[in-house]
Parts: structure tokens; sequence; C-alpha cells
């Protein structure tokens, strides 16, 4: 999940959607990364004694790439990367990816890929570990976080690029005219919403609430805040039915049902349905990615200069927490030069290629040292808030279907959203089939010493 | 209808004639077994293994095992009822405004030509590209929806049309109608036009109105043309996808989830191809059963044609 996801830049995603449309028709995306290897073999042909590593990448971030992939192949003149222009949609790209590894096509090999990609690809056996090649040194100079969203069992296979966290956004202007200290816990979110809110023009919380994976990273700020966990990586608990969780979820029931403090329709929203209303001042809170904050402090926004940033509120048991999202690179298992691919990995994640692909982007960077930089910092000081919101970032769980745990919490979450189901029941049911799908735990209770 | 059918077969040619077409036949045959045959049978295959994710996608056989868990698994279940409520409502407005189009357009007027190019206009946008107009038209804040029904009074406050199961379905409905109407009323323009004018003359000159004709006369003579528009609407409608992958993802809480966009999440975001197979064939199973009944029942009342 991330703000490049955005609807309204994916009308050409939308018709890949089309394209892919039913899951029989998998041959498509074979055939066009079979067309990617064609063009790459060609490219390939001019300087037959050159190496060729391809990744694929989201259209618009290709201009980012472009000056590190030339300077990586000034570096290594026997090596050539070719930057392949997929998708805007984060799920068409990993429909790509996905395609080509079940067909064992050595056609990428370097694999771009969101934070949830992660236990799957691994399991799936697409992954080279890296473990060898990225020693501790180089290791604690990540986000730890990001750093630990690329680890699969115990093993390295994914090392992060650019990080992303949702965050909750506040009109400070507004705030302040009430003489409203920002909210610290749940009930100091809704008291301030509901002083600063007149619906329908203005309303005092708005979030990502449709049926899909936003709905599940405001769940997951929201189920910390409470002190909750969704499913414990190590043991494979989960926790989606205790009192916590589903304290959690009444919280956002409430907030449309009760407190009347976010719109019915936030159960459509994704993030710029959502962005939208605060963007154009009809909006007290909003939980969002740091995208958000380029908008609202660009020339012409009508909120520039009057929105503040924190993590997600929290009762006095839990914590404030900020989902973490974000982008890596992975060696494919089909690639036939993982040495290069690794190689490029490493080049692409020193400072000085973090300043050059986060600089002129926006993007948060995963290396820690870039959130210290001048350069960095002073075209854009919201980075070193960024970096203490980090602190509070959370994962999302590590297990390989990750993705049917996802939708079985979404599909219950926005059922008591709807109204058709009451709380208490759709998160029972919720952690029910989702300790149905959980394969049992890597290392069974009954070897552990007592 | 018996002699029907036979007197549609070349009969009494001699042998080696009929072989010598087949053999022309032969590369046709050939490609469609490449594209469409070994998909098919990879997918039937699919179908009756276990695919392990845990286990590096080891694919086992497995039986009739996916189907079983199938028939266990309410999510399919609401995705089966889902998919069913979403064809009915669909091919029902489709066939109504679609007939009705189409008996209009077949008049002739100024601006026919015209008129008929511009019916077309919908049918001829990408699916997914139109069902991101309707989706923001239906945004409970920004949408034309709520802004035109709150202007004339019918609304007194927004409704979040895709954040209601029964509303939600009504707002798809309404874009799949929008879209693909104009496939119904071509095919029954193309039926109409079918239809000889002395007929319809014969009729009128026997004191027939309109309505009676309409009825008796123009109705029976396109059920051929209804019945190609039905069916491939069903086939279609079943398999719908874009429509709900764009507009509502499956939500609100599974309540739009077709069983398409289930198999499509089985193969490719839960990497289980084998349930997603099973998914599949069961639907074409189903279409199938129901294409099937439909021709028998339009075949055996068609005693006019």
């Amino acid at each position: 999940m991330t703000p490049s996801e955005l609807r309204s830049a994916c009308t050409e995603c939308a018709a890949g959607a089309g394209l892919i449309g039913r899951a029989w028709r998998a041959l498509w995306p074979v055939a066009l990364a079979g067309l990617a290897a064609g063009c790459a073999g060609q490219a390939g042909a001019v300087r037959a004694s050159q190496v060729s590593l391809a990744v694929l990448l989201p259209a618009s971030e290709e201009p980012f790439w472009e000056p590190i992939a030339r300077a990586f192949e000034r570096l290594h003149p026997a090596v050539r990367v070719e930057l392949v222009e997929g998708p805007q949609s984060t799920d068409l790209r990993e429909d790509l990816y996905t395609a080509s590894l079940l067909a064992r096509d050595p056609t990428f090999d370097l694999i771009y890929m969101d934070v949830t990609w992660t236990s799957k690809f691994a399991a799936a056996g697409w992954l080279v570990p890296l473990d060898p090649w990225f020693d501790a040194r180089t290791r604690a100079g990540f986000l730890p976080a990001a750093l630990a969203a690329g680890l699969y069992e115990g093993h390295l296979y994914r090392i992060p690029l650019r990080t992303d966290l949702g965050v909750l956004y506040y009109r400070s202007d507004w705030l302040a005219a009430a003489r409203l200290a920002p909210p610290r816990t749940f009930d100091d979110l809704v008291r301030i919403a509901r002083a600063l809110e007149a619906p329908p023009e203005r309303w005092g919380f708005v979030w990502q609430g449709k049926q899909y994976e936003g709905l599940v990273c405001t769940f997951l700020e929201v189920l910390a805040g409470h002190g909750g966990f969704w499913i414990d990586p190590a043991t494979r608990e989960v926790g989606l039915d205790r009192a916590e969780a589903i304290e959690a979820a009444g919280f956002l029931v409430d907030c449309i049902a009760r407190q009347h403090i976010s719109p019915p329709g936030v159960t459509t929203y994704e993030e710029e349905e959502s962005r939208r209303l605060l963007q154009d001042g009809r909006a007290v809170f909003l939980r969002n990615w740091p995208y958000v904050w380029q908008l609202a402090q660009s020339e012409g926004s009508p909120i520039r200069g009057r929105v503040g940033v924190a993590a997600m509120v929290h009762t006095a048991a839990g914590r404030p927490a900020c989902t973490l999202g974000g982008w890596g690179l992975g060696v494919s298992r089909y690639s036939r030069h993982p040495a290069e691919a690794v190689e490029f990995i490493g080049f692409a994640t020193t400072l000085e290629a973090q300043r050059q692909f986060c600089g002129p982007s926006g993007y948060p960077p995963a290396l820690e040292a870039a959130y210290h930089d001048p350069a960095l910092l002073a075209a854009d000081p919201f980075l070193a808030r960024l970096e203490v919101l980090h602190e509070d970032a959370v994962l999302r769980p590590p297990v390989p279907r990750y993705a049917l745990a996802s939708d079985i919490l979404q599909r219950h979450l926005s059922a008591a959203l709807a109204g058709q189901v009451p709380v208490a029941r759709a998160m029972r049911d919720a952690a029910r089939e989702t300790r149905l799908m959980l394969p049992p735990p890597p290392h069974p209770a009954g070897l552990r010493a007592p | 209808m018996n002699d029907a059918r036979r007197a549609a077969t070349p009969g009494g040619t001699g042998l080696g004639r009929e072989w010598r077409e087949d053999l022309l036949l032969l590369p046709a045959v050939i490609v469609a077994a490449a594209v469409v045959g070994i998909p098919i049978l990879r997918v039937v295959q699919l179908s009756l293994s276990r695919v392990e994710l845990d286990g590096g996608l080891k694919i086992a056989w497995n039986g009739l095992g996916q189907f079983v868990r199938l028939w266990q698994d309410g999510r399919w279940w609401i995705a089966l009822r889902n998919t069913t409520e979403f064809t009915v409502l669909s091919i029902v407005c489709e066939m109504a405004l679609g007939v009705a189009g189409a008996l209009l357009l077949h008049r002739s007027f100024r601006g026919r030509g015209a008129a008929r190019a511009l019916v077309v206009l919908p049918w001829a946008l990408p699916t997914a590209v139109m069902s991101l107009g309707w989706a923001w038209i239906f945004n409970d804040a920004f949408g034309v929806m709520n802004d035109l029904l709150l202007r004339i009074g019918v609304l007194d406050h927004p409704v979040a049309w895709l954040g209601r199961p029964d509303t939600a379905m009504a707002a798809m409905v309404v874009a799949d109608v929008w879209k693909t109407t104009p496939f119904v009323t071509l095919v029954v323009l193309a039926g109409l036009q079918g239809i000889s004018v002395e007929v319809q003359e014969a009729a009128a000159l026997d004191g027939l109105t309109g309505g009676q004709r309409l009825r008796h006369i123009v109705l029976p003579l396109l059920r051929p043309a209804l019945l190609v528009a039905l069916v491939f609407r069903i086939i279609q409608a079943f398999g719908a996808f874009d429509v709900v992958y764009v507009m509502t993802g499956g939500g609100p809480g599974g309540s739009t989830e077709t069983v398409s966009l289930y198999a499509y999440k089985n193969y490719f975001r839960y990497l289980d191809f084998a349930y997603g197979s099973a998914v599949a064939v069961q639907s074409v199973m189903l279409v199938g059963l129901l294409t099937a009944v439909l021709m028998r029942l339009a075949r055996g009342s068609g005693g006019t044609r």
C-alpha cells in the first residue's frame, strides 16, 4: 500500500485490470513479460558481452531511477540496467512479477517489492537470500523497521529503498484558534473533532474505510493504539477477537455511527477521496501517507502552513503506531546475474543514491543517514519529523498468505463499518477464519524450553 | 425441428470432399487448441491439485479436494449469490432497455445514423475506465449523483452509494447497464433488420395494432437475436470483474464480491492456483449448464421458427 497507488493516477492501470480480468487469462502477463524479455534481449544483443539487469517499476518512478542506473553503468561498464516501465497500480505490477516468476522466467533480475510481498515471494522460493552480502554494519545503516520488513523466517530477502508511514494530519490553525492541543488519546481526537466539525460541510475525522488494503493499514494503527495485535509472527497467535481488538474496531464504527465525526461515505474512501476532504478544508483530522504533506504544502494549496502531523492517537494501554509501507529490492531466484543484481542493490542504497532518488521525488528514504543529510533536509524539512515518527512504525504480519489474512480482516471490518454485522461478531469471525488459514507456527511450542 | 437441423448440415456430398474440407480447418484447429485448449486443460488439471505455498509452490494431486473445499466455503457461496444477483438484475434491465432502444433506432428519423453511432459509445469504452468514472459519480462528497438528487429534492442528505450492500450492488448494475445495453441494442437491431417488411405490412393489413404486431410478429421473430444477446450477456455478466474490481473492490463486507474476483484473488493474491482454478472451473460449469438449459428451452418453445 503506497501513496503512488492513487486511483486518480491509474486510468491506464485500470484499463490493465480489464486485461488481466479473468484469472484464467493468466497468459497475458506472461506474454507481456515475454515481450519485455524480447526487448531486453534485443538490446543485449547489440553488445553481446554485456550483462543486462532488468527491474519492473511504476512508470512514474523511472526518472528518479535513471540517474542511479546510469551512474551504476559508468562504474560497471559491462553491466546494463534496464528500467522496465510498468503500470502504476501495485496490484498489477505484482501480477506481472508473479506471472513471470511462476514461469521461472529470468526476465526480471531485480524485484521491486512492496513491504507486504516479502513473505509470500520468499515462501514461494522466488527470492535469493541476501544475508551473505549485507553484513551487520550495512544493515545498521537502515531504519530498523524498514529493514525488518525484508526479513522472512530470519533471512533477509529485501533491502529497503524508500519507506512509507501512516500518519495523522490535523488542522493546526483550527486547533490553535480553539486553544486546543493536538490529541494524544482517542477521547481527545473525538472531543476535538466534535468541537470543530460542522457536517456535512466539514467532517471531524476522515480515513481509508473502503474494503481494501488501506482499511487494514488504518485499523492496524488504531489496533496498536488500543494495545492489541493482529497476528503474532512468532507464535502465529491471532489477536483479533481480544477485547482490545474489538474496542479498536468499535472505535472506527463509532466514528461513523455514534460520534458522527466520520462521514458515512468514509466506508468507500481510498487515499485520494479522504485527502481531498482535507485539501478542500473539509476535514479536521486525516489518516494518510506522507505524500499528503507535499500536496498540502504545495503552491496554491488552501491548507498550506495550516497542517500538523502526528502519530495515530492511543489509549493509556496502547502505543502510538504508524503502519509501515514502502518499497525495496530483492533478487530473483531465476536471475542469470544474481551477483550483479546484489551489487546494484548495494549501489542504489548508498547515501549518494538515496539523495538522488529521494531529493527530486520526495519519497521518504530508507537509509537513516539520509534523514540527517543537509541537502535532503534543506529540500524537505518534513524529513526530520518523519524520522521521529518512524520510531512508532508497525509492520503488517510477515506471513506467507498475508494477502488472504488481509482480505479476511478487510471483509469483516468492512461489514462492521457498514453496519451489517455487530462489531464483536465481525471480529470473532475474522479471528476464526484467520486461525484456519494460518499454518502452525514454524517452531512448535512443545519444542521450546518451558 | 429435426428436419431443420438436418437441412442445415451439408449432407449427401462425397466423403472424400468432406475430408479435404476438414483438412483445411486443421490450421485453425491447431491454433485454437494451442491458445484455448491447452490453458483450459491446464486449469482443469490445476483444479484437481493442491499447491503448497510454504513448500515453494509444490503442486500435488488432490482429486476433488478443492471442490469439496469450495462447497464448504461460505465466502464462495456469498460470491456466487452476489454474481447471480448482479447477472439477473443487469441482464433484465439491459434486455428491456436494449430492445426498446433497438425498436427506436429501427424507425427512420433525421439523424438516425448519428444516433446509432452515439449509442455504441459506452460500449466502446474500456470497462475499467468507465467504472472509475462511475465510482466518482457515486462518490458521496464529490459525486454528481448526490449533487443532482439533492438539488431536485429527492434526497435530503448525501448517500454513500458504494458504502452499503444494496446501493453498492445497484450502483454496479447501473454502471453495467449503461455500458452494455448498447451491445443488446446492436444485436437486436440486427435481428429487426432481418425481419422482412412484407410480414409487417401483411400484419398491418390484417388489422393488427402496433402493440399486437410487436407481441405476435416482431418479438417471436426476434427470438434468435434475443437468445444470442442473452447468452452472450450471461457469460459476460457472470464473469464480471472490472466493474467490481474498480468500483467496490468487492466491498462493503464482501457484499459485491463476484466469483471472478474471488478466482483472481486466489490466483494472484494468495498464490493458490489450485483453488482459483476450481472456482473458475465451477463457474464455467454453472454458466455452461445455464446456457444449455436456456438453449433447450428456447428451442423447445420455438416452434414458429
